[in-house]
C-alpha cells in the first residue's frame, strides 16, 4: 500500500489522539496537519516494515510538545494544568470532582501533559506499555508511574464506577 | 488484596504474562476488593473509549485529506504543468465547458469563499490573507505538498498584468496583479477535490488562463524573476 494511503487510513485515529492532546478540535486538526506535512517531508526517515502508526504518533506528539514549549516561552499559561497539584485532600477539589462526574474531557484537561499523552496512548489508543515508551522515548518505568498517577486523578474526578 | 495496584492496572491493560494474569483472575473470584478494583479500572477504560470513539467516526476534514490526495502535487515543473494543461485542455475541453455552463463562471461574491482570503474593493474581488501571500510569494516550481494554496501557471495577460492561477481548499481561480493587490478575475468553488467536478474545475481554469495569456506562460526562471521584481508589470 502506498505511504499516502496508509496515512489516510490512520487519519481518524490520529485525529483522536491529537484531540486528546490539544483538546480543542481545530487546534487538534492543525496539529494533525502539521504532522502530515512533517511526515511527507521526512518520509525517507520512516523505515519500511516498521509501524507507520507509531512513527506518526511520535511525530504528532513531538510537534505538540514543541508547540507547548513555545507557548510556555511566550508566557501562554494553562491554569488548568496547575489545578492537578491541588487534588489531594482539598475540599474545593472534592466539590469540583462532584461537578465533573461523567465529564471525561474536563477530567482529562486536569491531567498534566505528560500524563495525558500516556493515558491517550495506552487507555484510549490501546498501545502496550513498551510501545508507548518507544513512541514517547522514555523508559518503561516512567510510563507506568505516569499512567498510575493519571489514572488516579481521572478516577478521582470521574468517580468510582462509571 | 494481595496484588499491588500497579499490577492490577497492568492486568486490566493486558500487560501481564498469562500465568500471573490467571493468578489474578482466580484470586478475584474470592477477593471482593480485588474484583472491585478490576471493575473500577475497566470502567475507566470503557469511559475513556466511549468518550473518544466518536472522533474516529467523524469525517476527516478535507484540508487533511487533500494533503494525501492522489495526483501530482509536489514540485511539478512548469513544463509538466503546461503539458498537463495542454492535455487536459484537449481531453477535458468539452467536459469543462459543459461543467462551466452548469456552474456559471462569473465574478462576484460566493458563499463558499473563505472569508479571510478574499475582500471586495469597489465590487472587485481582491485576494487577502493566505491567498494573497501565496500569490505574492509562492513559486509553482517550489511549493510544498502541504501548501494550502497551490499555484498553477503564471503568465502575462493581454493587458500586461501578471496573472496566476491557483487552487485552494475553498476557492480556485486566477488572480491578476493590479497596483499592490491581486484582483481575482476568475473564481470557482474549490474544495471539491474529487472526480469530474475537480477535473472540470482544473480544465476550466487552464482554458481560462490560456485564453488570457499574451504569450506563453512563465517558466520557472521567469516566474522567480517576476516574483523577485514584485510582479511589476512591464510596459
Amino acid at each position: 500500500m502506498r505511504f499516502e494511503e496508509e496515512l489516510v487510513e490512520l487519519l481518524p485515529r490520529l485525529r483522536r489522539f491529537a484531540r486528546g492532546l490539544a483538546r480543542d478540535a481545530s487546534d487538534a486538526d492543525d496539529l494533525c496537519q502539521a504532522a502530515i506535512e512533517r511526515a511527507l517531508k521526512s518520509r525517507d526517515q520512516w523505515q519500511q516494515g516498521t509501524r507507520l502508526d507509531s512513527w506518526m504518533y511520535r511525530i504528532t506528539r513531538n510537534l505538540w510538545i514543541d508547540e507547548r514549549r513555545a507557548a510556555g516561552r511566550r508566557g501562554v499559561h494553562s491554569p488548568i494544568d496547575d489545578a492537578v497539584t491541588q487534588v489531594a485532600g482539598d475540599g474545593a477539589a472534592e466539590v469540583e470532582a462532584g461537578a465533573l462526574r461523567g465529564d471525561v474531557g474536563g477530567a482529562m484537561a486536569r491531567l498534566p501533559d505528560e500524563q495525558r499523552e500516556i493515558v491517550m496512548l495506552i487507555l484510549v489508543e490501546g498501545y502496550a506499555y513498551r510501545e508507548a515508551a518507544e513512541i514517547l522515548d522514555v523508559p518503561i518505568g516512567t510510563v507506568t508511574s505516569r499512567l498510575a498517577r493519571g489514572r488516579e486523578t481521572l478516577m478521582f474526578y470521574l468517580g468510582e464506577a462509571a | 488484596m494481595s496484588f499491588d495496584p500497579e499490577m492490577v492496572a497492568a492486568f486490566v491493560d493486558g500487560e501481564l504474562d498469562d500465568l500471573t494474569a490467571r493468578r489474578i483472575e482466580r484470586a478475584a473470584e474470592t477477593d471482593a476488593a480485588l474484583a472491585a478494583e478490576i471493575v473500577r479500572h475497566r470502567a475507566l477504560r470503557a469511559q475513556l473509549a466511549e468518550h473518544y470513539a466518536p472522533i474516529c467516526d467523524e469525517p476527516v476534514p478535507e484540508r487533511l485529506r487533500s494533503l494525501l490526495a492522489d495526483g501530482p502535487k509536489l514540485d511539478t515543473s512548469l513544463a509538466d504543468r503546461r503539458a498537463a494543461r495542454r492535455s487536459r485542455f484537449s481531453t477535458l475541453h468539452w467536459g469543462a465547458i459543459a461543467a462551466s455552463l452548469v456552474l456559471g463562471l462569473t465574478i462576484g461574491l460566493r458563499p463558499w469563499i473563505p472569508a479571510g482570503d478574499v475582500q471586495t474593493d469597489n465590487g472587485a474581488l481582491i485576494a487577502a490573507g493566505s491567498l494573497a501571500r501565496a500569490l505574492e510569494t509562492q513559486l509553482a516550481s517550489n511549493q510544498s505538498a502541504g501548501a494550502a494554496v497551490r499555484i498553477g501557471v503564471s503568465f502575462e495577460d493581454k493587458a500586461g498584468r501578471y496573472c496566476r492561477s491557483f487552487e485552494s481548499p475553498g476557492l480556485d481561480g486566477i488572480g491578476c496583479r493590479e497596483g499592490d493587490h491581486w484582483r481575482l478575475e476568475r473564481t470557482l468553488a474549490g474544495e471539491g477535490g474529487s472526480g469530474d467536478y475537480r477535473q472540470a474545475s482544473s480544465g476550466e481554469l487552464a482554458a481560462a488562463a490560456a485564453a488570457m495569456m499574451r504569450r506563453d506562460a512563465l517558466d520557472a526562471r521567469g516566474e522567480r524573476a517576476a516574483r523577485d521584481a514584485g510582479w511589476m508589470s512591464r510596459p
